[in-house]
């Protein structure tokens, strides 16, 4: 079985751009079945969602050093429209449910 | 002059002043000590004793039920003799001493919100706020609260667009839970007073009238005496509950326009913990720094709630809205749920601020209590209390929009961190446990609401009933609105400004 950092590895060989581990590392810490749970959880309501459109919604111009301040700024955007995603009652960013579900797919 | 018990006076005394005050709770005794060393002769009507007695208790028992769109009824009979003290120094027994102004929104009418607005302004409450602030020996609240230059005490960073503040709460040692020496002071010094009478175990269970003047005063003991009373005016100060009971047991004075009872509001507090589907209401803050300015070490430290300003209830078209954070154990009941919890919460405080921990508080939710005429008291003539005075029945009701302003503001607010990285809201509940979870205060507003039409108030603008010229009343019963703080600041600084009403009036006359 793959480990996630052979994934992650993995996943820096496909990308389009450079540096996806400027990106990546941030969240290479999370647990794995957390992120799976509500990665699913966000995935039941959008159904069609692949890790190719998810990689292009959140990174639109590669993985490198800008892409956190853009997710940020997604965030937000998403809060101020109220794009919420809900689980377990936690208000949360559509974004941040897409990175969940991109995140569970690429582990 | 002095505390006398009013079981030893001979029978059917006649009790004579200029000013009686009906009820000797902290507004009571708040307009006594304005007056004490003045002109006029005052006797406060009390009707306990010095200390809380199950017997003048029991004069308080009535029946509640608590009502809600969409929830099945609560019964909450004990509530009307468990939240209110009978005795000098009134539910000052068992106040908390936690002391706050009410917002300028909650003065100001707002169309979306039906029977809104005071005939007052905060600007106009400003120094009745200072006054009242000095007497509890607080510091006081200035209109433009002051930003805390120490770190932890760095307000949450939102957008001025999103309209949320931090609204500040401190606590007076003038409680009987604080400092009873202190609070047994402030209750007591005031009777020395060479113009001041204090009478206990004084129950007044009738106001007598001719044409809209009052005349005087029926005053009876437990122990089978009864007296009267007499005076120029009267003031009616015997709570958010009582005041209405006095007024349709004395042949529904004030009542021309059927609003005595009527606009009953009370705070909720709302919050649920976690179980194995869920988590309970929490905070997931981004910022590494403590928040020490809202979440404090010890529970009764000056601290501030997240306030919901005008522009923010404007935007969302609700009314107010606060959340009161805690320091909390989070170690869940459900590891699943933690997990997940631990995980989007460190996750958003990566994205927010490129921190690696959260900080996990709990937080109670509380929404102001729109005004409603089908939340009410009326009183049950087949109950009578050992005086003879009919029972009350409060049925205590949450409409729709209560419920849907409760839901929008915690979205609201879930955004407004979001947007501003300062955090994630976690709120599960369902409507339709709202009520069931809810916990009751013992604030009691509204039932005879201040306004200057009488067809829409029961007392002016200057606290006197639109129908009795020489009767006025004091406390949370004349809020027209009942905003969310606590509100014995509010009852002491109108009571402060019906003072300074009174002796001018006696100085025109």
């Amino acid at each position: 079985m793959s480990t996630r950092r052979d994934l992650l590895t993995a996943l820096i060989a496909l990308a389009a751009a450079p540096g996806l581990g400027v990106v990546a590392a941030p969240f290479s810490d999370l647990d794995r079945d957390a992120v799976r749970r509500i990665g699913q959880a966000w995935r039941d309501s959008h159904p069609g969602a692949t890790s190719r459109t998810l990689s292009a919604r959140l990174f639109p111009t590669g993985r490198g050093p800008e892409a956190l301040p853009a997710l940020r700024a997604a965030v937000a955007a998403d809060f101020r429209a109220g794009r919420l995603f809900v689980h377990r009652g936690w208000r949360l960013s559509d974004t941040e449910g897409a990175l969940f579900a991109l995140l569970a797919m690429e582990a | 002059m002095a505390i006398i018990d009013a079981r030893t006076l001979p029978d059917a005394s006649p009790l004579e002043a200029d000013m009686v005050i009906i009820g000797g709770g902290l507004a009571g005794i708040t307009l006594a000590r304005e007056l004490a060393g003045g002109p006029l002769k005052v006797i406060v009507l009390e009707s306990g004793g010095l200390e809380i007695e199950p017997e003048t208790q029991a004069l308080y028992a009535g029946s509640c039920v608590q009502k809600a769109d969409g929830a099945k009824d609560r019964p909450l009979d004990s509530y009307p003799a468990q939240s209110r003290i009978r005795a000098l120094g009134g539910s000052g027994h068992v106040w908390g001493g936690k002391c706050g102004p009410l917002d300028p929104a909650d003065f100001a009418e707002r169309p979306w919100i039906p029977y809104s607005g005071w005939p007052v302004t905060r600007a106009q409450m400003q120094d009745y706020y200072d006054r009242a602030c000095d007497l509890l020996e607080i510091d006081r609240f200035p209109l433009e609260w002051p930003t805390p230059t120490d770190q932890a005490l760095q307000p949450l960073a939102l957008d001025d667009e999103d309209g949320f503040f931090p609204a500040p709460r401190v606590f007076t040692r003038i409680s009987g839970r604080t400092d009873k020496p202190a609070f047994d002071r402030f209750r007591t010094q005031f009777a020395e007073a060479p113009n001041i009478t204090v009478y206990l175990y004084a129950n007044v269970i009738r106001i007598r009238r001719e044409g809209d003047v009052v005349t005087g005063l029926d005053v009876a003991c437990l122990d089978g005496k009864r007296h009267t009373a007499k005076a120029a005016r009267y003031v009616l100060a015997t709570g958010g509950i009582e005041n209405v009971r006095l007024l349709l047991a004395s042949e529904n004075l004030g009542n021309r326009h059927d609003l005595v009872g009527r606009f009953f509001q009370g705070h909720l507090t709302y919050s649920n913990d976690s179980d194995t589907q869920r988590e309970g209401s929490t905070f997931a803050a981004s910022r590494a720094a403590p928040l020490d300015l809202y979440a404090t070490a010890q529970r009764f430290e000056p601290h501030c709630v997240i306030g919901a300003g005008l522009p923010a209830q404007k935007r969302m078209k609700t009314g107010n809205f606060t959340a009161t954070l805690f320091r909390a154990n989070f170690s869940n009941a459900d590891a699943t749920v933690g997990a997940d919890t631990q995980t989007l919460a460190k996750t958003a405080t990566k994205l927010d601020q490129g921190q690696e921990q959260s900080n996990l508080l709990g937080f109670f939710a509380m929404t102001e209590h729109f005004p409603n005429p089908d939340s009410r008291i009326t009183l049950d003539p087949s109950q009578r209390d050992a005086l003879g005075m009919p029972r009350v029945r409060l049925t205590w009701v949450h409409g729709r929009k209560d419920h849907e302003d409760l839901e929008r503001s915690i979205d609201g607010l879930a955004n407004a961190l979001g947007a501003s990285g300062e955090g994630r809201l976690c709120w599960s509940l369902r409507r339709d446990e709202l009520l069931a979870v809810s916990s009751a205060s013992r604030h009691h507003m509204g039932t005879t609401r201040m306004h200057r039409d009488p067809r829409q108030g029961v007392v002016d603008s200057n606290g006197r009933l639109h129908e009795a010229r020489n009767l006025y009343v004091a406390g949370s019963s004349v809020f027209p609105t009942s905003g969310i703080v606590n509100p014995t600041l509010t009852i002491l600084a109108l009571t402060l400004r019906l003072a300074d009403h009174l002796k001018s009036e006696k100085k025109a006359a």
